[in-house]
């Protein structure tokens, strides 16, 4: 990634206490017309100047490339993959990645031999519905005293996803659409007889996950139950008049969510959206990305 | 110190946001600030900063640390007070620096986070800052650049992390941040103006510099300056290069009240009048410039016999200088000196005053200074008969001679006859006294080393001593050195190296056991302290003595000083950013990805077909991207086939020659393309 044109560089908190030492040293060596204290305070001036170029130098061929950000609900965390890359022919260390203004915290990366990367994955709220930049990263350094910082700029014109909030009644609308499917069909959803598992979908009720297989360390799985499909359901933006654009954006997510937990075909219908019934991953996305994108404000 | 809010006790080594190794680092580096502490500081001090660091590492790995702020309080309080106790005050340097001391021994106890590390990091390098103040030997300085060393190295290891390797990895870097940086400190401490600020606050006195000298002559007083290292003060000769001929005896103070070993100056020295006086010719004369560190007391010093005091000073009875104000600031003046006896006349009051004895004096001493005075009445016989008594009766110069208390000259005389100038001095007056002839004893300071690169003269405590005049009607007050009769070499030459050569030829009795002596005599160990020696002399004159008068020196021979101090600090800068800018280059160079030649020469092959209006796509290969370029510039087709094909054969070929690069490299040079 294409960095900004000079690193800057600013004091550290540490150098503030420095200057305090180093002015206390240089008092007490004017004071006492004492060679050995100036000895000492040129030794620590000395070792803080060179040290500038080492800090400078610490961030030099020292590259970002972010992978995608995974969309999240409002309220959730976005997590951000992104790899330093180490260009150059010596092994950097203490290096920083922030993300400013994203509420996140700085990501510290001990080490990054020559020649190799390191992943880190910035973790940050996620903040309203909708398609947001990711920004400008920043790469810092203070190593190897600590006195002043290193700063890259990385600009990125990389967005990520945020799914509104789902919230509002779980029931599924109970209205039957256009009944496409309407004989009575085995589906996986609610009901007694263990149908096996699949895999967790972020925001889903963590009432029927497979604790068991977490605890043998397998990843989160959500036990499935045989039940008595109702056929496909109909989410519609506009039959949901009493609500404000938000919260009816909220409803509609929470029911992709359980539609999608009970394997139930479920079709969405917005204002200037339609998608046809189905279920499965990329349905599910589809359906929740329309209603990130939802124009704000827009009423129905 | 902060209070800390958690209180969370977890695994040990958790609980602390400090990694251990960096706290290793800080605690190694704490070690080595404590040598200038002991023998300096109130002796629990030292101890008290042991066991804070041993604690800690007990404490550490249980997650314990001292948590409540009313205990930390109390426990401030309790030191604070102790060290009150100690010294009666808290101000003055050592008072200070044991304050310091002790709250960094609380600081060690609590510090958890990484915040108070760095704090504890920075405190650490005030207690070198303190340790220099508290000595300036070489040993010391050598601890203390260690120390300095160590704290680098915690910095380093605190911020590489847990960056896999070995613990003295971060000792490699510290290395080379301090091989870089000695350049940079060679040229600050020779060229860097040591600006002398207005605002002289005082830090306080050192008590031990003010102990150095004193208005009483005790025995055991001077031998006890015999190691230190401090400076009492310099001098230099304006009107020439060299030093006066002969031992340079620099007069500090006249005692005139004897009390049999132990002497005393006046509580209020009088100032006389030397108008009277007739000056000797100039060639008996030699003109002083010194300079004497603040001292906190009144002395002054001037070779021989000084004439007229200068502004600031009187002259006091005994014909020596005494500032008017305490020197509290360093202080520089000239004087000019007789170096041959000045005749006056011995007024009745000063007669009365070099007769006078004490009432404790023991028969056998009477009897002794009678049989010097015995026969005739000249005085120089009897002088004479006193000094032969010092040389043959068995008489021995020791550094450590023993208690002795003012009423024990009879034991001096006698029995023990080991002593240090103040000895001879004290009991050689004594004797004149109760021989008939006025006498008193002058205390100051025999020899010097000289500086040659500053051109002056420096004079060490060490250099203390104390020797006699007596009056004798030709000559008027004239100096006797009862030392220099039981000790024949120490007048030509200052103390340390008197005492070297001594020791060495096991001639001396240093007090020390005849195991230590016997080791001396061992030719390693004898080159080893030789060339520890002349470290020692090498770190006292060209470090300790670059001072800002020395610097004077240098910087006028360099032709720097017309300009003032700020033009010479922004050259000072000029050269260390050039010197950072090179640093900062070279290692750019070392670290920067090696460019791979070929793909270098293909890109400035798209390049230059790029300044024709074909452009490369960053997905397109290169064989797509040349039949693209191919087509639309049928001129050059066959050209940027065969530069294609000689780079994809390069690139991708097994094992390419360097003949074959060199071509590829002709060919792309060559490579003009028209439309």
């Amino acid at each position: 990634m294409k960095a900004g044109k000079f690193p800057l560089l600013y004091p550290t908190a540490g150098f503030a206490a420095l200057l305090f030492v180093l002015g206390a040293m240089w008092y007490a060596a004017s004071n006492q017309n004492s060679p050995a204290v100036y000895l000492l305070l040129f030794g620590l001036t000395a070792v803080f100047l060179v040290s500038i170029p080492h800090t400078l130098l610490n961030l030099a061929d020292v590259t970002i490339a972010p992978e995608s950000a995974k969309p999240a609900f409002a309220g959730e965390e976005i997590s951000l993959p992104v790899e330093i890359m180490n260009c150059s022919r010596t092994t950097r260390r203490g290096i920083g990645l922030v993300l400013p203004g994203s509420g996140g915290e700085r990501k510290r990366v001990d080490y990054i031999p020559a020649g190799k990367a390191a992943r880190v994955t910035l973790r940050f709220p996620a903040g309203r519905r909708g398609e947001r930049r990711v920004g400008t990263f920043r790469l810092t350094s203070i190593y190897p005293l600590g006195f002043v910082r290193v700063l890259k700029r990385f600009a990125s014109s990389q967005t990520y996803l945020v799914y509104p909030k789902p919230s509002g009644d779980p029931r599924l609308p109970s209205h039957r659409a256009r009944s496409l499917h309407s004989r009575p069909q085995t589906e996986l959803g609610e009901g007694d007889d263990f149908a096996g598992v699949r895999a967790y979908v972020t925001g889903e009720s963590q009432r029927h996950i497979d604790w068991r297989a977490v605890a043998r360390g397998q990843p989160l799985m959500t036990k499935q139950f045989a039940a008595e499909a109702e056929g496909s359901v109909h989410l519609d933006f506009s039959a949901l008049g009493f609500l404000g654009v938000e919260e009816r954006l909220s409803q509609l997510a929470l029911w992709v969510i359980e539609a999608e937990r009970v394997r139930r075909p479920y079709s969405l219908r917005l204002p200037n959206t339609d998608i046809a019934p189905a279920v499965g991953e990329a349905h599910f996305h589809r359906c929740l990305r329309v209603l990130s994108l939802f124009p704000e404000g827009e009423r129905a | 110190m902060s209070t800390s809010k958690s209180s969370r006790r977890t695994q040990p080594w958790r609980d602390t946001a400090i990694p251990r190794r960096p706290l290793l680092w800080l605690a190694a580096a704490l070690l080595f600030t404590l040598p200038p502490m002991f023998g300096n500081l109130a002796s629990w001090v030292p101890f008290l900063f042991l066991l804070a660091l041993v604690l800690k590492f007990w404490m550490e790995p249980r997650g314990y640390r001292l948590r409540s702020t009313i205990l930390k309080l109390i426990l401030a309080a309790v030191t604070v007070g102790a060290i009150f106790l100690s010294y009666q005050t808290l101000t003055g340097i050592e008072p200070s620096v044991s304050l310091l001391a002790v709250l960094v021994s609380l600081k060690i106890l609590e510090a958890h986070t990484a915040r108070e590390f760095q704090v504890m990091v920075m405190m650490a390098w005030v207690l070198c800052l303190c340790g220099f103040l508290l000595s300036q030997d070489l040993a010391i300085g050598l601890c203390l650049f260690v120390a300095f060393a160590l704290l680098i190295a915690a910095l380093v290891q605190f911020h590489r992390g847990s960056s896999p390797g070995a613990f003295w990895l971060s000792l490699a870097t510290t290395f080379k941040l301090l091989a870089q940086a000695a350049p940079l400190v060679v040229l600050l401490f020779l060229l860097f103006p040591r600006i002398n600020t207005g605002f002289r606050l005082r830090i306080g006195d050192l008590r031990s510099a003010m102990t150095g000298f004193s208005d009483r002559l005790s025995p055991g007083g001077i031998a006890a300056l015999a190691n230190s290292t401090n400076i009492a003060f310099r001098a230099e000769f304006p009107d020439r290069r060299t030093g006066p001929v002969g031992p340079m005896y620099w007069r500090g103070l006249v005692m005139w009240h004897c009390e049999g070993m132990e002497w005393r100056g006046p509580y209020a020295p009088t100032s006389i009048s030397d108008s009277s006086r007739r000056y000797p010719a100039s060639d008996k004369t030699i003109r002083q410039r010194i300079t004497i560190p603040p001292h906190g007391a009144r002395w002054m010093f001037a070779l021989d016999r000084p004439l007229g005091s200068p502004s600031g000073a009187m002259l006091a009875r005994g014909n020596y200088l005494y500032s008017v104000q305490l020197i509290r600031k360093p202080r520089r003046y000239e004087v000019l000196s007789s170096t041959e006896p000045v005749r006056t006349e011995l007024d009745a009051y000063e007669r009365r005053q070099a007769l006078q004895l004490p009432a404790s004096i023991s028969p056998a001493v009477r009897e002794l200074a009678a049989s010097f005075a015995a026969d005739d009445s000249e005085p120089r016989q009897t002088v004479s008969r006193a000094l032969q008594f010092f040389r043959n009766q068995g008489f021995r110069y020791s550094l450590t001679p023993g208690e002795y208390n003012k009423n024990d000259l009879e034991e001096f005389l006698f029995h023990r006859r080991t002593g240090f100038c103040e000895h001879y001095a004290a009991s050689f007056a004594t004797l004149m006294r109760l021989a008939g002839i006025p006498a008193r004893v002058v205390v100051g300071y025999l020899g010097g080393e000289y500086n040659d690169l500053g051109g002056f003269f420096l004079v060490h405590q060490a250099d203390t001593h104390a020797w006699c005049e007596v009056w004798i009607p030709e000559n008027g007050w004239t100096r006797i050195d009862p030392t220099s009769v039981v000790a024949p070499g120490r007048a030509s030459q200052d103390l340390s190296s008197f005492l070297a050569g001594r020791v060495a030829s096991g001639e001396i009795a240093t007090g020390r056991s005849a195991f230590f002596t016997g080791l001396v005599r061992l030719a390693l160990v004898n080159q080893i302290r030789s060339i520890w020696e002349a470290l020692n002399y090498q770190w006292d004159t060209r470090v300790m003595g670059f001072d800002a008068d020395v610097q004077d020196v240098l910087l006028t021979s360099l032709g720097l000083t017309n300009k003032g101090p700020l033009p010479l600090i922004m050259q000072v800068l000029v050269v260390i950013v050039a010197v950072l800018i090179i640093y900062a280059g070279w290692m750019q160079l070392r670290t920067r990805p090696r460019t791979d030649r070929i793909q270098a020469l293909y890109e400035r092959f798209c390049r230059k077909l790029t300044r024709i209006g074909v452009q490369r796509d960053p997905w397109e290969g290169p064989s797509d991207f040349a039949t693209r370029a191919a087509q639309s510039l049928p001129n050059e087709s066959e050209r940027v086939r065969r530069i294609t094909e000689t780079y994809i054969a390069l690139r991708y070929a097994p094992g390419p020659g360097p003949n074959s690069i060199h071509r590829f490299a002709k060919e792309v040079d060559a490579f003009t393309a028209h439309r």
